[in-house]
């Protein structure tokens, strides 16, 4: 490529020439491609403007100097100010800086790495600081693990020494499937494949359990792309729940504090992912064995108590009809007392009766004998009475014609009455020439009152 | 409900709350009948997956382009 490129200048300077400006394009066209990393120490000397900043890199062995030039939001996700003495790492292209002031050699910034365990964890702080004040790594942000998962993005390096190897070799046989994304974990360009390899599944396969994001163990330097600002805010946007493991047990890195759940080494990621599968796995046999224990009890104290159930209604059944037959057969007692009773009554009644129709019986054949008897002397005596009769009559008969008044009036006596037909027995009752009747045994007279004599 | 269809967690939780139900005191013996089938049916189930199953592996081929 090197060679090509001189060989592509060498034609093309002996065809063409160039005005100043146009030459600078083309060393530019050139020079821009060749992307590197250097690693030197910062000049004491930084310009610090409104969007961008320049500063000196210098080498530590022959003090030559690369000028810089970075866009100021580069330096501002380092956690900290740039100064001098800073050791870093710088990635970026070379270009030739086109000025009427005289045009320069310089290196444009596109990342700057700082090294040196003091200043990375001062920015390690600082860049923590910020990112809890915004909330990243507040629990109510995360989000949770899936009990059981199943589909697993793997973000992680294939040339890491333990991590891979370490997190499926300890990934229990439980059915997981693994989606590899091979990503740097180290290095200038580890931050963005990283970010990368989890916008990828967000994108793309946003279906998966997890994402798990692991790399080996390392010096603090070596885990630097866990701690950029970058991947931290990747985890925060992911929608796939992530777990993140790096390095060792002790080292606790930005993306750690982020991710919905910590696990402190790739083993441990792994063993996250497989705890559950394999508890289910025992306890499943476990609940087997205690549901059928349980049924089963179940079962049978709903037989004893079905059989006491069964008991006690037979026997509550059979209290009730020895019940029933008891008041029944003292009803029968009482029905057949009353009986016995009213047939003894019957019977009294019976006899009494008897002895009364006997008693009048005795009397009427007593009257019977007694009538004969009178008739008897009845017709004795008939003649006799026969003659008392007669006389008796015919004395009665003589009393009565004597005292008739006809019989009166034949002797010469008269009856006086008023002209009402009243018979007048005193003189006083009459009046001085009032008429009277005066009755004879035969015939009537009527006359006047001349004078009355008291 | 073909064995890929066939959700393990959903299962496995189902299969949890039986499991606490059959701890009450008061069970009614023919929901006891439809909840032990029903969970015998998921544990065989579950157990089929967890015996059967085989991790896979697949490495994504994309790769980041600057």
């Amino acid at each position: 490529m090197k060679t090509e490129g001189i060989t592509e200048v060498d034609l093309l300077a002996e065809e063409k020439v160039f005005s100043v400006s146009e030459f600078l394009d083309f060393i530019n066209k050139i020079l821009l491609p060749k992307e590197a990393v250097v690693q030197g120490e910062i000049g004491e000397k930084i310009d610090k403007r409104e969007k961008y900043s320049t500063f000196n890199l210098i080498d530590k062995k022959d003090r030559s100097v690369l000028k810089c030039f970075v866009w100021n939001d580069r330096i501002d996700t380092l956690g900290i100010e740039l100064e001098g003495g800073l050791e870093v790492k710088v990635f970026g292209n070379p270009r030739i800086f086109k000025s009427p002031y005289g045009s320069e050699f310089e290196f444009e910034v596109k990342a700057i790495w700082l090294l040196g365990e003091g200043v990375l964890k001062q920015a390690f702080e600082t860049l923590k600081k910020k990112l809890q004040k915004e909330g990243l790594f507040d629990e109510r942000f995360k989000k949770p693990i899936p009990r059981f998962c199943q589909k697993i993005g793997l973000i992680t390096s294939r040339y890491g020494k333990g991590a891979k190897p370490d997190f499926e070799k300890h990934l229990g046989n439980f059915g997981f499937k693994v989606f590899f994304f091979d990503a740097r974990v180290e290095g200038i360009f580890a931050i963005s494949e990283l970010v990368f390899a989890i916008r990828y599944f967000n994108e793309n396969m946003p279906d998966l359990d997890v994402l798990v994001l692991i790399r080996g163990g390392g010096d603090w330097e070596s885990l630097q792309a866990f701690n950029s600002e970058e991947l931290a805010r990747a985890i925060f946007a992911s929608k796939i729940p992530v777990i993140c493991g790096v390095g060792h047990e002790s080292d606790l890195t930005i993306a750690d504090l982020v991710a919905d759940r910590r696990a402190s080494t790739p083993t441990d990621a792994a063993k996250i992912l497989t705890k559950n599968w394999e508890r289910a796995q025992e306890e499943i046999k476990k609940i087997e064995k205690n549901l059928n224990f349980c049924f089963k009890t179940h079962s049978k104290n709903a037989k004893k108590e079905l059989a006491l159930l069964e008991e006690n209604l037979t026997r509550k059944v059979s209290d009730e009809i020895l019940n029933k037959i008891e008041e029944l057969k003292n009803f029968f007692r009482k029905i057949n007392f009353s009986y016995q009773r009213f047939i003894e009554k019957f019977r009294t009644l019976e006899n009494n009766f008897k002895m009364n129709f006997q008693k009048i019986n005795a009397i009427l054949e007593r009257r019977k004998i007694e009538l004969k008897k009178l008739r008897f002397i009845l017709e004795k005596n008939l003649s006799f009475w026969k003659e008392r009769v007669k006389e008796k009559i015919f004395e009665e008969e003589r009393k009565l014609l004597l005292s008739s008044p006809r019989f009166r009036l034949k002797q010469g006596y008269t009856i006086t009455l008023n002209k009402e037909g009243r018979v007048i027995k005193n003189a006083g009752d009459l009046k001085v020439s009032e008429e009277i009747i005066t009755k004879f045994f035969k015939g009537q007279t009527i006359s006047k009152v001349k004078k009355i004599e008291k | 409900m073909g064995s890929k269809d066939f959700n393990f967690a959903e299962a496995y939780k189902e299969i949890e709350e039986i499991n606490e139900w059959f701890t009450k005191e008061d069970i009614d013996l023919d929901e006891a009948l439809k909840k032990y089938e029903r969970a015998m049916e998921l544990i065989q189930k579950c157990k089929k997956r967890l015996e059967e199953a085989e991790n896979k592996f697949e490495e994504i081929k994309k790769k980041y382009s600057k």
